[in-house]
Formats: C-alpha cells, structure tokens, sequence
C-alpha cells in the first residue's frame, strides 16, 4: 500500500466544473490511467481518494491538492505522467509526493490558501485598492459577517490574513488561513472590503485564482505555514519569495 | 487549448450547471476548420443531461468524425434560464466543441426521439437564428435534417425540416455528404441540391410533395413532385456486427440519465407486441457478433473509466448469447470494479441468478411488464407474458430474497373492458399473496412485500397494427385510472401495493402529433410563439396553449385521437415505408381483434415484410417449424 499526495492545476474552461464534479473527473481519469488505487470493501466500491479544499466554481488553481492510496505502483512520477497522459487540457497534474502511511487525508490537513484576486474588466471598484487596503488592514479588529451551518456568525477576520499585498495597483495577492480550524474564503474578504469602502460591489466583479494550499507545521522557529507540496510553486508565491527557507512562512 | 467560451464568465456563473455549455468533455473532437468541407451539428432538442444519454447520437458523432473532411459538434436545448438569457442578449446558439454559431455550419442535424420535443426543435432553430420554415432557407442557413423514431410520421414537423432521414445511419450520410459537397463545388442551388437529394435511398425531402385532403380532414392524395419517389424505404444496416461503433464515446461532465458504458447487442426485435413501434420499426433483428461485444465491453471501459457497463436492446432477453456474455463480463467487470446494470431481463431462474451475481438483491427490485391486466388483453395486444410467468417468477426471486416488485401496465387499450382494467389490481394482489406463501414470517426479517404498479396512457403509433385504433380521451383515461385505483384498493393486500399513473393531458398531446398530418406544423409554431417549449417536462407543458391553437387552426384534436380510421385511408405517413407491410400490419390488427396471439420471429415467420433486407433473424432457422 502506498499514500500518494497530488498536486494540481486547473485553468481555461474547466474552471466550471463544480467540486464533485471535479471528483467525479478524476475517478475516471484514474481508471484510464489503469492506475492500481484501492477501493473500498461492498457491492459498490469507490476509490481511496481525497480531495483539499473545494475551490468555488469559475475559480482556477495552480495548487489544488489530493490524496490516493495505491495498491501498487513503479513509481510516483509514473502515476503522474499516466494521469497526465489521459487528462483534458485544462488540468494537469505537477507534483507529487509520497505519504506517511499513517498521515492525515489532504481534506484535514489543510492550513492556508493563497489567492491572487483580479476583478473582470469594467468591474474594478471604484475606490483605490491599495490605499483602501491599507486602511483595511490597520484596524485592530475587521469584522465580518460568516455564514455557517447554525445560521450568520461575527468574527474577527484579521487575524486569519496572513499576509497580503496589492500589486499592479489592481490585484490582490493574500495569504488566509484554511481548513476545518479558522477557514476565511477569499470571497468573503473581497466582501469586508467593499462593506469597509462602503462600495456596492458589481456582480461577479472578483476572479479569483488560488496560487496554493498549506499544511501547518512547528519547528525551532515556531509556527509555519508550506505549501503542501513543493514542487511547482508559482515564482510569485509569497512561500518561494526571498528568506523564505523551504517554502515556510511562519505565522 | 480551446479557450473559447461562447458565454460570458458572468452568464455561466449566473444559470445553473454551467458544465452544460463549456464543451471540452473528454472525447470530444476538435479538428482544424482548414481541413474541414462540412461541420454537422448534432442536436438532440432536449436538456444536455436527457441527449448526452443517447446512444445514436454517439454512434454517429463518432462515425461522422472519423471523416476527414467532416467535423460534427454536438448541440442541445438550452434550459430554459439560459435561453431567457440568450435571447434577452441576443447571443446566438453555438455548438459545444467549438463554441461557434450554429448557423454557420453546414448541418444541422436533430434526434428525433418523442413527439414532445418538437417544440424544443423550433427554439433550436430560433436561438440560432436559422429560418423556422425549410421554405424561407437559403444557402446561408444549414441543411436541416431530422432522424429516428419521430420521423417515420414526421408530417407535422415538415415544414421545419429540410431533409428527413429514414432509418438507421449508419448506411447514407457519407453519400448525402459527396453530394453536398459537389453541390457546393458546382454551384448548384439549395431546390437542385434538395432534388438530388431524393434520389438517394432513405432521403425524404417534404417540400417535394404535395398533399392534399379530403372535405373530412383525411387525406386524399400524397403528390410527390420533381420526380420524387413516391415511396420513401427504410435504410437498415445489413451487417451490423461490422458496422461502426463508438470506442471513444464522449463522457459529460456532470451526471446525466446514461451514466455508463452503453453497449448495444443487437437491433431490432422478435417479439410483435402490437402496441409498441420500435418493436416494427427496427425489424428484422439482427444481432452483434458476441466476440465482437466482449472486445468492446473491454476497450470501452479502458477508455472511458466508467465504473458501470450497461446493455441495451429492445429485448436483451432474446440475444442468443447473453449467458455467455454475461458470464465473461462478471468476471471482467469483478476483476475491475465494475458494475453491470442490467436492463429488465425477462425473470427467470437464468435472469434472476445472473441478477444475483451483480446487484444487491436486498434493493434492487424485480420488474414484470404485462401491460395488461387480463390474459385476454394481453392476447390483444400480443404479449407474451402470463400471469403464471409473473408468478413463477416472483416465487423463484422471492426464494431468492427479493421483496420488491415493479409492475407495468398500459390503459386504454384497444378493446379494453372494466375486467381488463381490474386484472391489474388482482395480479398485484396475487403476487402479495405468492409472497406470503413463499416467504414464511420467520425469514422475512422485518421486511414485506413492496408492489408498486404503474400506469401509462397507450398511444397509438404509427406502423403498429393499432395505428388505426381509437385512442381514449383525457376523461375517459381518468376514468380508467381511477378505476385501477378503486380496483387495487378493494384488494386484500391493498397497503402493499402502491400505484402510480401519468398525466392524461401530455398523453393526449403526444396522440395528436404521433398521428397528425402537415397541418399541424403551423400549431406547432403558433405555440412556440407563445412561449412552449419542453414540453416533455411537466412542469413547462401548458396544454391550454396548444388545445387553444389547435381551435384557431380548425383543427379538432378528436379527429386525430378518437377516430379509428379505415382500411383504405391514405394515413399521412403512406409516403414512408419501414420495412414491413401495410398488410401485414392490417392482418395483425384483425388478428388482435379477435385476440389471436401472433407467434414471434424465432418460432416462424409471420411475414412483415422485413425478410426484404435480406439479413437477419428472418433467414434462421425456426424453432417451433
Ligand atoms: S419477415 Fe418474418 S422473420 Fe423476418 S422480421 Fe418479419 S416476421 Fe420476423
């Protein structure tokens, strides 16, 4: 038996698919791929399989994540190219890494996202983005309105941005915290600030696409933050910036 | 990477399941437009989930691709939120694969498969901004071609059509397409080239005959013009183990009705029930090679990754080699991880072990399909099946450990007494209480029997012996249900049995139109101006619509429902022929009059007709002669 951990891209049309359906893409692309993956026990078994973090529909990713557990394989860069080799455009497999047995599924071990987020043309708002971020950012509290399961929730949601920055004055590039602890959705944070601006924001102004994903860690130095797998980590990530050792950032 | 979208990020974000509109599913073909002579587009005139479940579009998709001078697209009815969408901007109806307007290809092609879609054609044709009327056409709008069931009556959609094509096709398009194209490369004009068109086997061109009626609404002459044939045959194909079949059908991204591997093992069907068309209209049965299907059970799977093969046929029961294949695919299909979904095998102790080996018997249920209530009726309309099958049946799956069985039934059958109509709740009952016989309460562990019997309203068809048959009005199908009702609850075992029928308004509606003449074209226009479409889906039908337009056109829907018509009527659809004879179907209408069972194709011949193809089941041996 052998964990696999993928990471993944997905851009152009396939954006579209919602999550399960995403899922459901991928079952068949591993049975194309003749991969050996393990199946559970009964009359209608389904693969070993787990996703991280659902992306919204219309959202596109250069670091989504998900876990198999293979019977058998030669290796996991053979995996890869299989998967590789039966997929769409649009999505492609660009890293892999090989589990502890007895690790966490990517669902639950999931930390941060990192998110740059561009507004459609004609759409930007109105006010100045970097200067309305930085007043955003100097309150002590921001607070914002969560939708959860027992109905609408206040929290503080600075301290779950971890790290922002506005570049070519008109995109957003931010570190939130992720996963089933303290989950802050890029869409919300793109709410608080038209709220905090206090500017109606044009439907479906906001684009979102999602750089990567995190698991959390301690060491000597603290509290991190890495990308869940390192290979194919965008050169604009903040985890590959300068000083940053092993894709750390700590929190 | 087609990038292309042919809706903006903001409308695929607002309708719902945008996955419908983006192409791209794996399979799909994309080829180079500077290769290319003809773009087909496909349609089936429904919601993308109910077409990208159909097999025929497949198979022609996919023999049309392997062309090099063809590239077909698929196309289906935006629903109904987009369609508001597009027409409030003005965004033309593109096809999936390349997102391109529909209007500029050179076909356009439509699946034909209920008579409740034909408003859905007419939005098709709208939101692509091609001319409603085949009449208004020129060159810059694509051929409009029409195939399946639907067109073996398609007189009250031709107006709308240009071309229909009559039977099976695998066999004419690659001629039709060296037409279209030497008519492109001379010169010729859209009439020459439609003319030209009718020489071709299988080819029915509606604007190249007139039709005339009688003082009564009947028809009184079929004229064909331009040197049209006056009979338009069937195309079949001959020899259908080699014929093409998808090995790379296109996989959607979402789930729809088929979510599996469908592969089809034979065409046609033995059995002459006398209310159903398909059973006619794909005769003579012809059957897929077994090895032939083992290699492409395999090769489909591998390439598609479905978790699920499933065999269609009109009667898979009747393949001659279903024990053996089914065996090598539950070996397979364990090995790999697949499900067999098995069609409603007739139940038998063959079926019932087989049935065993592939689903779990504590939920799946047992279907029997009488149609009828009464043996009597069921001599009528030539169904095999006897009450003492049903309930053998049941004993043996009930020792099996089912517990649920589904029954189907038709109302307003030709002939049909209350007696009739009462036999369903008795054999329901009967089979309650075969359970409690078989099943002692010991081993029932909690559970019971679960009987659900269904309903539907029959309709007469075209090329069945009951094309002449008076059909029964909305009332008098209520009445029928309600008798059923009355009838299921005077049973003994009343609260095992539960019972469901359909809409009387629809089945009314669908009579009209599967029997209905030209005239109707303009109706069917007229309510899609007022705002029809899907009517196949209940919660869009609007019935008052189209009874309303029918009046304006002085059309009395009784005169195509309720009116048993003669022998000698000439029927609107005389201009086709599917194979069997028109005598043939008068003798088995005769012989369901006095309630004589036919025998079927494997036992003798009865001589339909279909021995004409010269292929078949009608050249085997026979086994009861
Ligand atoms: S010709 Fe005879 S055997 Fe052939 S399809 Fe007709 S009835 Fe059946």
């Amino acid at each position: 038996m052998i964990k696999l951990r993928m990471k993944f891209k997905k851009h152009g049309p396939i954006r579209f698919l919602g999550h399960l359906d995403v899922m459901r893409y991928v079952q068949k692309a591993i049975r194309r791929a003749e991969i050996d993956i393990k199946y559970s026990e009964g009359y209608s078994p389904h693969q070993i399989l787990s996703f991280a973090q659902p992306l919204s529909v219309g959202s596109t990713t250069d670091g989504d994540y998900m876990d198999m557990t293979l019977i058998s394989c030669n290796s996991p860069e053979e995996v890869m190219y299989k998967l590789n080799g039966v997929m769409n455009e649009g999505i492609e497999i660009t890293g892999v890494s090989v589990l502890p047995e007895k690790s966490e599924n990517a669902m639950t071990s999931v930390a941060a996202a990192e998110y740059i987020i561009s507004f459609r043309d004609g759409k930007a708002p109105s006010f100045d983005i970097s200067k309305t971020m930085e007043a955003f950012m100097s309150n002590d509290h921001v607070m914002a309105v969560k939708k959860t399961k027992n109905g609408e929730k206040e929290i503080d949601i600075k301290p779950l941005i971890y790290i922002w920055e506005v570049i070519d004055n008109n995109k957003i590039h931010v570190l939130l915290s992720a996963g089933s602890a303290a989950n802050l959705k890029a869409a919300l944070l793109i709410d608080s600030i038209y709220k905090f601006a206090e500017e109606e924001m044009k439907e479906f102004a906001p684009v979102f696409h999602r750089l990567d994903t995190y698991l959390a860690g301690d060491d000597d130095n603290g509290h991190y933050v890495q990308p869940m797998i390192m290979d194919a980590v965008r050169e604009d990530s903040f985890s590959v910036r300068d000083g940053v050792k092993e894709g750390k950032i700590y929190v | 990477m087609n990038e292309k979208l042919a809706l903006s990020d903001e409308i695929l974000l607002s309708i719902q399941k945008p996955e419908r509109y983006i192409g791209g599913e794996v399979n799909s073909v994309i080829k180079d437009l500077s290769d290319i002579k003809i773009r087909f587009a496909f349609c089936f005139p429904d919601v993308y989930e109910i077409g990208m479940s159909h097999l025929g579009i497949q198979i022609l998709y996919g023999m049309f691709n392997e062309y090099d001078d063809v590239w077909c697209e698929r196309v289906y009815s935006p629903w109904d939120d987009l369609d508001k969408v597009m027409r409030r901007d003005n965004i033309p109806l593109f096809a999936l694969e390349s997102q391109d307007p529909v209007k500029d290809f050179d076909f356009l092609g439509f699946t034909l498969q209920y008579e409740m879609c034909y408003t859905n054609i007419l939005q098709v044709l709208d939101l692509s901004g091609i001319p409603i009327y085949s009449k208004d056409r020129t060159w810059d709008d694509p051929i409009v071609i029409g195939g399946g069931p639907c067109t073996y009556n398609p007189e009250p959609i031709a107006d709308f059509f240009d071309i229909f094509y009559i039977g099976e096709g695998e066999t004419q398009y690659r001629a039709l397409f060296d037409l279209y194209e030497k008519a492109k490369e001379s010169g010729m004009s859209r009439e020459d080239f439609l003319i030209n068109c009718s020489k071709l086997p299988g080819l029915y061109i509606p604007s190249l005959y007139d039709i005339s009626y009688n003082q009564d609404g009947t028809v009184s002459a079929i004229t064909p013009l331009n040197g049209a044939p006056s009979v338009i045959h069937k195309e079949l194909e001959k020899d259908l183990s080699n014929a093409y079949y998808p090995m790379k059908p296109v996989m959607p991204f979402i789930k729809v009705t088929q979510d599996r591997v469908v592969m089809e093992v034979m065409r046609g069907c033995i059995r002459g029930c006398r209310f159903c068309q398909a059973g006619q209209l794909y005769r003579p049965l012809r059957e897929r090679d077994v090895n032939k299907l083992k290699e492409y059970a395999i090769t489909l799977l591998k390439n598609t990754g479905y978790e699920e093969i499933s065999l269609s046929s009109l009667s898979t029961s009747d393949y001659t080699h279903l024990d053996e294949l089914l065996d090598f695919l539950i070996d397979y299909c364990n090995e790999h991880k697949v499900n067999i979904s098995l069609p409603s095998l007739r139940i038998d102790a063959f079926s019932l072990d087989v049935m065993s080996k592939v689903q779990d018997v504590k939920k799946s249920s047992l279907t029997f399909a009488p149609e009828a209530g009464t043996q009597r009726m069921r001599n009528v309309i030539n169904k095999g099946l006897t009450e003492e099958d049903i309930l053998r049946g049941s004993h043996e799956a009930f020792e099996g450990g089912w517990n649920k069985v589904k029954l189907y039934f038709m109302l307003g059958l030709p002939g049909e007494t209350t007696e009739d109509i009462e036999g369903i709740g008795d054999i329901a009952n009967k089979i309650a209480v075969e359970y409690f016989e078989t099943v002692p309460k010991e081993k029932r562990n909690g559970r019971t029997i679960e009987i659900t019997a269904s309903t539907s309203f029959f309709v007469p068809k075209p090329f069945t012996p009951f094309q002449w048959a008076s059909m029964n009005t909305k009332d008098e199908f209520l009445e029928k249900a309600n008798i059923t009702r009355k009838g299921i609850m005077s049973q003994l075992n009343q609260k095992h049995i539960k019972y469901n029928w359909h809409e009387a308004d629809a089945s009314m509606l669908e009579g009209i139109l599967a029997r209905g003449d030209r005239r109707l074209s303009d109706v069917i226009y007229n309510v899609y101006k007022r705002g029809c479409i899907f009517d196949a889906w209940s919660e869009y039908f609007k019935n008052d619509i189209w009874m309303e337009e029918m009046e304006k056109a002085g059309l009395d829907p009784m005169f195509y429902v309720k009116r048993e018509r003669t022998k000698d009527e000439i029927l609107p659809w005389d201009m086709i022929n599917c194979g069997v004879t028109k005598e043939f179907l008068w003798r088995e209408w005769e012989r369901s009059k006095e309630g004589v069972v036919s025998p079927n194709c494997r036992q003798s011949c009865m001589g339909c007709g279909g021995a004409s193809y010269g292929v078949g089941i009608c050249f085997e041996p026979k086994i009861n002669n």
